[in-house]
């Protein structure tokens, strides 16, 4: 009996682990489509992860401590040059989520 | 999970080729893509863009390829700062030589004067030759110490730097335009970076209001200590606007005006304003006159650890758009303090003064501090909370830890 409710745990464990990596996985696809197309992010940004060469903001292989939190409130914001995607609404919240979990785990990739 | 990788970023070079998608893009992003052959920022063999590879990477901290400052003890043991410690705060790229070609042929339009005229640098070379020192501040130096985290380059002494330029002074060149009109309020000063990128001028050009009266000190600059003005300094022709920040010393400089109302871009409307933390608006004030300001540059928490005995504690300090008076020194955190002996040449008000307090320190933590003054205003202890983490000139948060042994 005990063994078995080892088991049900693990294979509930794996199931729920490859269920989020699914999403995220899912999410990093939908997140270089936004960062390249929806909103031109590849235009003004180097990211080696999605090939990028733009020269008019900061390289994001190279800004110190990038994380999903600053790269959202830059995205929603803006700064300088950079278009406000939230605030002026050229992106909505969940692109804006997806996109700056794509870009906090691509860059330096 | 590869395979789409590359699908998508072969769909991205043709949005880049192909002109409709790219309008499109343009349309729903606000911008353009700069054209790759523009591109100038790969990374160089020091871990500094190519564009700056020449600079000292030893005495710079990279916050991006477009936000490098200069650590706190490399701010230079003389009076000047070397071109090759001093930071980098580029809000467009910087101008390929390219780009610039011959620069005894870059131009330069004045307009708001009486007779308007465009003169290239070979002709404000005839029309008058000065030297003079300022302070170059970026606007957000000290964002660092700021709790709120503004976005932005988290600098917290590095963005600042002692210069020399050579140049003509804008009131030779006002006065060969014949004066300025009589209605102007304001000098308006543009750069042309934005122009390779094809981005929207309104949104990208670097134009810059100050108070009309800022040109009897102002200066066309075309070297900078000793050399050619580098093109990341905003070479060929770079306006400098003494005692304020450094978003007002225009680089690549492509016009001056005299006009009544301030420049309608972006990045006077709207950037680099002084508001309260979650306010923002065009009614809050520019960033423009510096504020009194000084710090340690030795020793430092950067240093290493002090050998008991006799040390010289020494710093910068400015005074803004005044000459800078005094300087106290603490080591005790600011319980009490003790006058420093200004050292080196004074190169008048706009430079900073060097500041030296020679004292006997025994083993111990202490914090060293400094507090300038320049007879009007001096340095508050707290910094003025605002939303972008401009304008810091509080000593607490400038003060140093260091350790005696």
């Amino acid at each position: 009996m005990k063994i078995l409710k080892f088991l049900l745990i693990v294979f509930f464990s794996f199931l729920f682990k490859n269920q989020i990596s699914f999403a995220d996985e899912a999410k990093m696809i939908k997140g270089l489509e936004i960062f390249n197309e929806t909103a031109g992010c590849a235009g003004c940004h180097v990211l080696k992860a999605a090939a990028s060469e733009g020269n008019i903001g900061p390289n994001l292989d190279t800004v110190e401590g990038l994380s999903y939190d600053s790269v959202m409130d830059i995205v929603t914001h803006g700064l300088g040059v950079m278009p406000a995607f939230g605030e002026d609404e050229i992106l909505t919240k969940d692109e804006i989520d997806i996109v700056s979990f794509y870009v906090a785990n691509s860059v330096g990739k | 999970m590869k395979k789409k990788l590359k699908n998508l970023n072969l769909s991205r070079r043709n949005f880049l080729a192909g002109t409709a998608t790219l309008a499109g893009i343009a349309a729903t992003a606000s911008v353009a893509p700069i054209t790759i052959a523009n591109a100038n920022h790969s990374e160089g063999k020091k871990g500094l863009p190519d564009f700056i590879s020449w600079k000292d990477r030893d005495a710079l901290i990279v916050h991006s390829d477009k936000g490098i400052e200069t650590h706190r003890s490399a701010i230079g043991e003389s009076l000047v700062t070397p071109n090759r410690n001093i930071y980098i705060r580029n809000n467009m790229p910087t101008m390929t030589d390219k780009q610039i070609g011959n620069r005894m042929d870059w131009k330069v339009s004045i307009e708001g004067v009486k007779n308007p005229k465009t003169f290239t640098i070979a002709q404000l070379q005839k029309l008058g030759h000065e030297t003079m020192a300022t302070i170059l501040q970026c606007s957000g130096n000290g964002r660092g110490f700021f709790k709120h985290k503004p976005r932005g380059s988290q600098w917290k002494t590095g963005a600042a730097a002692c210069v020399l330029w050579t140049g003509v002074p804008m009131k030779t060149v006002v006065e060969a335009c014949g004066g300025i009109n009589g209605d102007a309020v304001y000098m308006t000063s543009a750069g042309v970076d934005h122009v390779p990128t094809g981005l929207d001028p309104k949104k990208a050009m670097i134009e810059r209001s100050v108070p009309k009266k800022v040109f009897k000190d102002a200066m066309l600059a075309w070297e900078m200590n000793g050399v050619p003005l580098p093109n990341a300094h905003g070479g060929p022709l770079r306006m400098v606007t003494p005692g304020y920040f450094g978003i007002n010393n225009v680089k690549h400089l492509g016009k001056v005006a005299f006009t009544t109302s301030e420049s309608s871009v972006k990045y006077m409307k709207k950037s680099y304003r002084i508001s309260p933390i979650g306010k923002k608006g065009s009614q809050y004030p520019s960033c423009w006159e510096m504020p009194v300001k000084s710090w340690i540059t030795r020793p430092t928490d950067e240093t290493g650890t002090v050998k008991a005995g006799k040390v010289q504690i020494v710093g910068v300090a400015m005074g803004g758009t005044k000459k800078v008076r005094s300087v106290k020194v603490s080591v005790d955190g600011g319980s009490s303090w003790k006058k420093a002996k200004f050292i080196g040449p004074n190169l008048g008000k706009y430079a900073w003064r060097q500041f030296v307090l020679e004292t006997t320190l025994s083993s111990g933590t202490y914090n060293i501090a400094s507090l300038a003054s320049n007879g009007t205003d001096k340095q508050p202890e707290l910094r003025m909370e605002n939303r972008r983490g401009y304008a810091h000139n509080g000593w607490k948060d400038h003060s140093v830890n260091i350790t005696v042994v």
